[in-house]
């Protein structure tokens, strides 16, 4: 299931939304993204990729396209093919067959200024633990190229991007993993790369370390960073990202807008209704509206929350329009949506015959 | 415990069996013992006690591999487990202490031990090629498998104690070190002191001391049964005591591996805001050569440390010189000069070859080669950059070095020509060469292999470096080439360089390309 308009046979220019149908398309799935051009390159665009580790098929025609200034979650169960795709869009493997273009550049041919444009955060920890803070992101900047001055001025910016001001001469050793995996996200910024490749960020952090890495992507986005990331975490990524590729066994089951995931044909007449108090009877009131066929009560409610089904054709409007007159003390209402975990387990091998 | 033991002896037993390496090691042992025939039938023909010569060959190789061994292969049985963090999970799964140093090191200790065993049978051959009994023979291997395992001993002892493997091989080869070099620095030391300078007591100690020490040597305890047989029996005190002193060694590593482990863990994950004392300056132009320099190698202060006792050590030996001759020279004269530069020379060898075994590997043990990767160095310029930093760190011993054979140089070419001491510096870059190739490809046994490897091209290379000037001087004379011997030299560094060091630095680099992509 691809959203985007990767075509499925080789092609010449990078450039996305050749066709007027298309850019169509995405304009009205992309509410929330920067106007789409006929000229907008794609940040990453993956065509027919496929790559075998000695006889073992780990991607098998991976196509998929990321758009600039967006946050794209790359999911899949282990083993899918998610870090050897990464490595690949990083440059660091090369395919054995298909493309990778980042910004319009060609990873094999161009992977020297492909480099500068990205900064990627591997899986596992790989930090000089004996280091500061500081005289981490300092030897990076310089790598990099940078003068002293600008190290001092980036250095303090990012520190400051990832609220790690207070630690830059505390040895990394000595820094909790939350920390490090802050340090390390600083070191990806160091040389202020357009696109951000996070292989499993949040992986082994606390619930508070994944909060505020979470809202540092969000920071990220605001300034105009693309963030391609990987990881375990659903839950947190269907809030955090326009959009996700679903990965599983080598192949792509899944690429496109996560509202348009999340939005099942089957669950687009189920609405929420809560209410602020009990009320007595009030199942019966529900069942006596024209647009509802079906109210359940989900197990430890109080009371208070329902499940209402609409009929065949009917909105949320007709829904509401029979709902006000009852003058019911609601708190909320909302179509239901499904949660990327359903969606992930119905497109992985569970769901999905390989 | 016996379950867990044998399910750990077991466990790396079955890995180090289904490893390439150990095989290709072991084959290599057997290849040494084919050179090292021929080596001895070249060397000795013609004479009635080839077979001596030849097995001799290989009980002193067999002593520098154990001890190298010592140093990289045992220092890390324990120390494995603390860099991998996997340790506290070892003792939550229920194994002893007895039962770590136990799993941990007598699977290492049987490695080693199969390698001593490859050799035996074709070590009967001496007594076929005569001026060797077969007693001798047995008596010469019993005495090696008592140094090695008190090596592995010992070097357990360093594991247990240390928090990482780095100190661990560092504290290890530093205790090698001293036992070698000790009692021949003690015995010149009292032979230069005149009677009256040092208290009666402290001479009777620094006499008896040598003697002390060389109980326990395995070279001493060879040249005694290869050359006074008559006089001595089976087994010795070098045996027992060798034995003895690994049984304590044990016994300490599991009595207190517990509490060392936990200091270690407590260091090292202090979530407090620990804060570095020194402060290390900015990051250089070339960002590699400035993390090895100063992370790796230790940078200003280590770096200063060795450059001050260089110049203690030559100050001592000018004032013993002193003391002996009644007559001020800052050259160093008769058996001084030599002396102080092989001291020299050999930290230099020791240290280019601990650096340029672990430079490369610290970083795969970081994980951060694919980081490095990442940057727009290129991997050339990432390897010359962390060679550069290894450079810079080695800079006092080769100072000394350099600065001993021109002061004295009278007194170190009585020793050695100079022909010779170009051979070492080239063997030295093929041997670092060669050592930051194995870091790459085995985990620990990287500094073993080296010196077994080194030993065999020694005598490849040695001998074409020593011809190819005289041939080239030659045909440079006859076109009235001027100066000949300089351009001889230079074509025998290219020479070399092209044909050896050329092709393990583009080995070198591609494996390193391979591990950035893993």
């Amino acid at each position: 299931m691809l959203f985007f308009p990767v075509p499925q046979t080789k092609i010449t220019s990078c450039r996305l939304l050749q066709k007027k149908t298309d850019r169509s398309v995405l304009k009205k799935q992309y509410t929330v993204m920067p106007a789409i051009t006929r000229d907008t390159v794609p940040a990453i665009f993956v065509n027919q990729l496929s790559h075998a580790f000695r006889g073992h098929q780990a991607l098998s025609n991976v196509s998929f396209c990321v758009l600039p200034r967006t946050l794209h979650a790359f999911v899949g169960p282990n083993g899918a093919g998610k870090t050897t795709t990464m490595r690949m869009i990083c440059t660091l493997l090369q395919p054995n067959r298909g493309e990778v273009e980042i910004f319009g550049s060609n990873i094999k041919s161009e992977s020297a200024q492909i480099r500068r444009r990205i900064g990627y955060m591997p899986d596992h920890f790989s930090m000089y633990r004996q280091m500061t803070v500081a005289e981490y992101l300092d030897f990076f900047g310089t790598a990099y190229g940078l003068t002293p001055e600008q190290r001092d001025r980036v250095i303090s910016d990012v520190l400051n991007l990832t609220d790690m001001d207070g630690r830059r001469n505390d040895l990394i050793s000595g820094l909790s993993r939350g920390m490090q995996q802050r340090v390390s996200l600083a070191r990806v910024l160091v040389h202020d790369p357009e696109l951000l490749l996070l292989d499993e960020p949040a992986s082994g952090l606390d619930p508070r370390a994944r909060i505020e890495l979470m809202e540092i992507l969000r920071e990220l986005r605001r300034i105009g960073k693309t963030v391609f990331i990987s990881s375990h975490i659903l839950s947190e990524l269907a809030d955090l990202c326009d959009a996700v590729t679903i990965i599983d066994r080598g192949h792509v089951r899944y690429s496109g807008p996560m509202d348009l995931l999340l939005e099942s044909p089957a669950q687009q007449t189920t609405w929420n209704l809560r209410l602020t108090t009990a009320l007595p009877g009030i199942m019966d009131k529900l069942r006596t509206l024209a647009a509802v066929t079906e109210v359940t009560e989900p197990e430890f409610s109080n009371g208070r929350d329902f499940t209402l089904q609409l009929a065949e054709g009917l909105t949320g409007n007709d829904l509401l329009r029979e709902l006000v007159p009852l003058d019911l003390p609601v708190a909320s209402i909302g179509q239901q949506r499904r949660h990327l975990n359903d969606a992930f387990m119905d497109l992985t091998t569970r769901g999905v015959p390989v | 415990m016996i379950s867990g033991t044998t399910a750990l002896f077991v466990w790396t037993l079955r890995a180090d069996s289904r490893s390439v390496w150990p095989h290709v090691v072991r084959g290599g042992f057997a290849f040494m013992m084919l050179f090292t025939l021929s080596l001895a039938w070249t060397n000795t023909f013609g004479s009635t006690r080839i077979g001596l010569r030849y097995f001799e060959t290989i009980c002193y190789l067999n002593i520098l591999l154990i001890s190298v061994a010592g140093i990289s292969y045992f220092s890390t049985a324990v120390t494995e487990e603390k860099d991998a963090g996997t340790l506290a999970l070892l003792q939550l799964a229920g194994l002893s202490p007895l039962a770590i140093t136990l799993g941990k090191s007598t699977s290492r200790l049987v490695s080693a031990l199969m390698l001593l065993a490859v050799q035996i049978p074709f070590s009967f051959l001496a007594v076929t090629l005569g001026g060797v009994l077969w007693q001798q023979l047995l008596a010469a291997w019993a005495a090696l498998a008592a140094w090695l395992i008190l090596t592995a001993n010992a070097a357990l002892l360093a594991s247990a104690r240390c928090a990482t493997s780095g100190r661990a091989a560092a504290i290890a080869g530093s205790a090698a070190v001293v036992f070698f070099v000790l009692p021949a620095v003690t015995r010149t030391t009292i032979t230069a002191i005149p009677a009256a300078v040092l208290p009666n007591a402290l001479m009777t100690v620094l006499r008896n001391l040598p003697a002390a020490i060389e109980v326990l040597s395995p070279a001493v305890r060879i040249e005694i049964i290869l050359n006074d047989w008559d006089k001595t029996s089976f087994v010795s005190t070098q045996f027992w005591l060798s034995l003895l002193l690994a049984t304590l060694c044990f016994g300490i590593s599991t009595l207190r591996l517990t509490a060392w482990a936990r200091n270690a863990s407590a260091t090292d994950s202090e979530a407090g805001p620990m804060k570095r004392r020194m402060p290390i300056e900015r990051c250089w132009r070339l960002p590699l050569m400035w993390r090895d320099f100063h992370f790796y190698t230790g940078g200003w202060p280590f770096f200063a440390v060795k450059f001050f006792s260089g110049a203690a050590v030559y100050t001592a030996f000018v004032v013993i010189q002193y003391v002996g001759t009644k007559q001020w020279s800052f050259s160093l004269n008769g058996d001084f000069g030599w002396t102080a530069m092989l001291l020299f020379a050999s930290v230099l060898t020791v240290e280019v070859l601990l650096y340029s075994s672990g430079s490369l590997f610290s970083e795969l043990r970081q994980s951060t080669q694919a980081t490095i990767a990442m940057t727009p160095c290129s991997p050339t310029s990432i390897l010359l950059q962390k060679a550069a930093g290894c450079v810079v760190a080695i800079l006092p011993s080769a100072c000394w070095s350099l600065l001993t054979l021109c002061i004295s140089y009278h007194s170190v070419t009585t020793l050695v020509d100079i022909e010779t001491i170009v051979v070492w510096t080239l063997m030295l870059a093929f041997s670092s060469h060669v050592a930051a190739l194995l870091s790459l490809c085995t985990r620990w046994a990287a500094l073993p292999l080296t010196v077994l490897i080194s030993f065999f091209a020694f005598f490849i290379i040695a001998g074409p470096v020593l011809t190819i000037p005289d041939v080239v001087d030659r045909i440079a004379i006859t076109h009235n080439y001027r100066p000949s011997r300089a351009f001889a030299w230079a074509i025998t560094a290219f020479w070399t360089w092209l044909f050896t060091l050329l092709p393990l630095q583009l080995w070198i680099r591609d494996q390193w390309i391979k591990l950035s992509r893993q």
